[in-house]
């Protein structure tokens, strides 16, 4: 199991899934990414939630995507925001514009660099986080040119 | 039906409570209820109509332990809505002829000194999921793609849109600190530049001065509403409301799932045009703003929305010194705001802008005849109002 530094610290061992989600947690562990996206008219929606906002269907299908972004914003945590962070900091949350699935966004963290060096229009690729039995995170670093 | 200069703002209130004050959040709100109806000239037995945002407890329950002899209409807000949003419903509710004289409220719990967590930068942020804050699983599936990236607090839901505004427009920290410096200023309290930019950063581009300090004690702020006709017979100069909206954007409510050309903007982008309209008002009109001020940041990004300046320009804006008190072409917040004081939730931007426009403020603008005032930016409804000198 890889571990990362700057990293806050799990706030989950369990997605917690249900059938909606569950194979996007099934792709994760094994090490793929996917995006959900509406059945019936195409749009992808994140998180997966029941209905479509484009067009209210509850058909919902998760497609592969290559694994590679832009961050789109970034902030560095540098005092712990609970208690529970205490010894996490810093740690980088960001917002992950991921290719192949426009229109959506990953919540996530930049890992594998220093906190300072990530801001907005960084190129990133995915990297995975294996929290438990059941979780694999994907987190995002600095893509390798 | 437009609500312009239909009904006045007539009474005030505000009332604190020492942190070890053994006050009940609920008889905080009366007390600053009774301060309202005796800055109008009005009884507890004339008002009709409850009123206001979220936040405030139950207007039956208040009605009933003030002895309000009886309610024609009782309703709060949803979500985000804070004081102008208050007094959207306070007008709206006279307006439609359900009772002439309206209570909004706003009150706080008292912290005991030392409880507060110091910000709103660790203020619990529910978006992040009911399991982020404190809360060892996830409590809905949709949870998980969010709460592991460790964004529990608002603080951290705003540094995220602030930096993508800040990056997008090129807009240095010192421009931030421009918006802080400015109103500690207001509020007597002498913060400097080189302060501001050496104090350590919570969550970036967010120090300390970048939020705002919870309050220790209680609080309550009040304010009356009548009838443009009647409130000519009361006892203060009449404060018009020249427009009230509420509403927004719906997709702002998904985390970061905005669209991208207004992720970096306070999502009050929607709410100026009509607000201006039936106040057949504009920007160049308003003469002192109260803007919503939780995050330093906000207040650039409101600016730009309310167009006093184009978007991506509020940093330059404010730092040729345009919100200043002295020399300012629109002072922003000249009580010093929540920045400065506490998170009051609106109703005392409220409070300043009725005392601008009677001409009895602390720091008073000269010739406020128009003052604008915002409402939180955050889920929707936002709010917004304009209020005017009669």
């Amino acid at each position: 199991m890889t571990t990362f530094e700057h990293l806050p610290p799990p706030s989950i061992e369990d997605p917690a899934a249900d059938e909606r989600t569950q194979p996007f947690w099934d792709a994760t562990k094994e090490h793929r990414l996917v995006a959900p996206k509406c059945s019936n008219c195409g749009t992808f929606r994140m998180p997966p939630a029941r209905f479509c906002p484009n067009c209210l269907s509850m058909e919902l299908e998760y497609v592969p995507i290559p694994g590679t972004g832009t961050v789109f914003s970034s902030a560095v945590v540098h005092e712990p925001l609970t208690p529970a962070a205490e010894g996490h900091v810093p740690y980088v949350a960001a917002v992950i514009d991921a290719d192949g699935a426009p229109g959506i966004r990953f919540v996530s963290n930049v890992v594998d660099c220093a906190p300072d060096a990530v801001e907005p229009g960084m190129k990133v690729q995915v990297v995975w986080h294996d929290v438990s039995d059941t979780l694999t995170l994907p987190l995002w670093a600095p893509a390798e040119s | 039906m437009s609500l312009k200069d239909q009904v006045a703002v007539v009474g005030i209130g505000l009332t604190y409570a020492a942190p070890d004050e053994a006050v009940a959040v609920g008889d905080l709100a009366i007390l600053a209820a009774e301060a309202a109806l005796d800055d109008a000239g009005l009884d507890r037995r004339d008002i009709q109509n409850l009123a206001w945002a979220t936040g405030a407890g139950d207007p039956g329950g208040m009605a009933a332990a003030m002895g309000v002899p009886e309610v024609s209409f009782s309703a709060n807000l949803t979500s985000g809505a804070s004081g102008a949003g208050s007094l959207m419903l306070a007008a709206t509710s006279i307006n439609a002829g359900f009772g002439d004289v309206c209570l909004s409220v706003i009150s706080f719990q008292p912290i005991p000194a030392g409880g507060a967590r110091t910000s709103s930068a660790y203020r619990a942020n529910f978006v992040a999921g009911p399991g982020a804050y404190g809360g060892a699983m996830a409590a809905a599936p949709e949870d998980a793609f969010t709460t592991p990236a460790g964004i529990s607090s608002q603080g951290a839901t705003q540094a995220l849109i602030a930096n993508r505004y800040l990056h997008e427009h090129k807009v240095p920290r010192e421009h931030l600190g421009e918006v802080v410096v400015n109103q500690r200023a207001n509020a007597g309290d002498s913060l400097t530049m080189a302060e501001y930019l050496s104090a350590p950063l919570i969550v970036g581009p967010l120090s300390a001065y970048d939020c705002t300090p919870d309050f220790e004690g209680g609080f309550s702020a009040a304010v009356i509403t009548t009838t443009a006709a009647r409130a000519r017979d009361l006892k203060q100069p009449v404060v018009l409301i020249g427009g009230a909206v509420t509403g927004g954007t719906p997709s702002h409510a998904t985390p970061f799932q905005m669209p991208a050309a207004s992720f970096g903007s306070s999502g009050h982008r929607d709410l100026a045009a009509p607000l201006y309209e039936m106040a057949d008002v504009g920007a160049q009109d308003v003469d002192v703003a109260l803007i919503d001020d939780d995050f330093s940041p906000m207040v650039l990004m409101q600016l730009e929305d309310y167009g006093f300046c184009d978007f991506g320009e509020a940093g330059d804006y404010v730092a040729r010194g345009n919100t200043r008190l002295e020399g300012g072409k629109v002072p922003v917040n000249p009580h010093g705001g929540n920045l400065s004081r506490a998170y009051v939730k609106g109703l005392n931007h409220v409070f300043e802008a009725v005392e601008q426009l009677r001409g009895t403020a602390r720091n008073q603008v000269a010739g406020a005849d128009v003052a604008l005032v915002t409402g939180s930016p955050a889920s929707i409804p936002l709010s917004a109002v304009i209020l005017r000198k009669a």
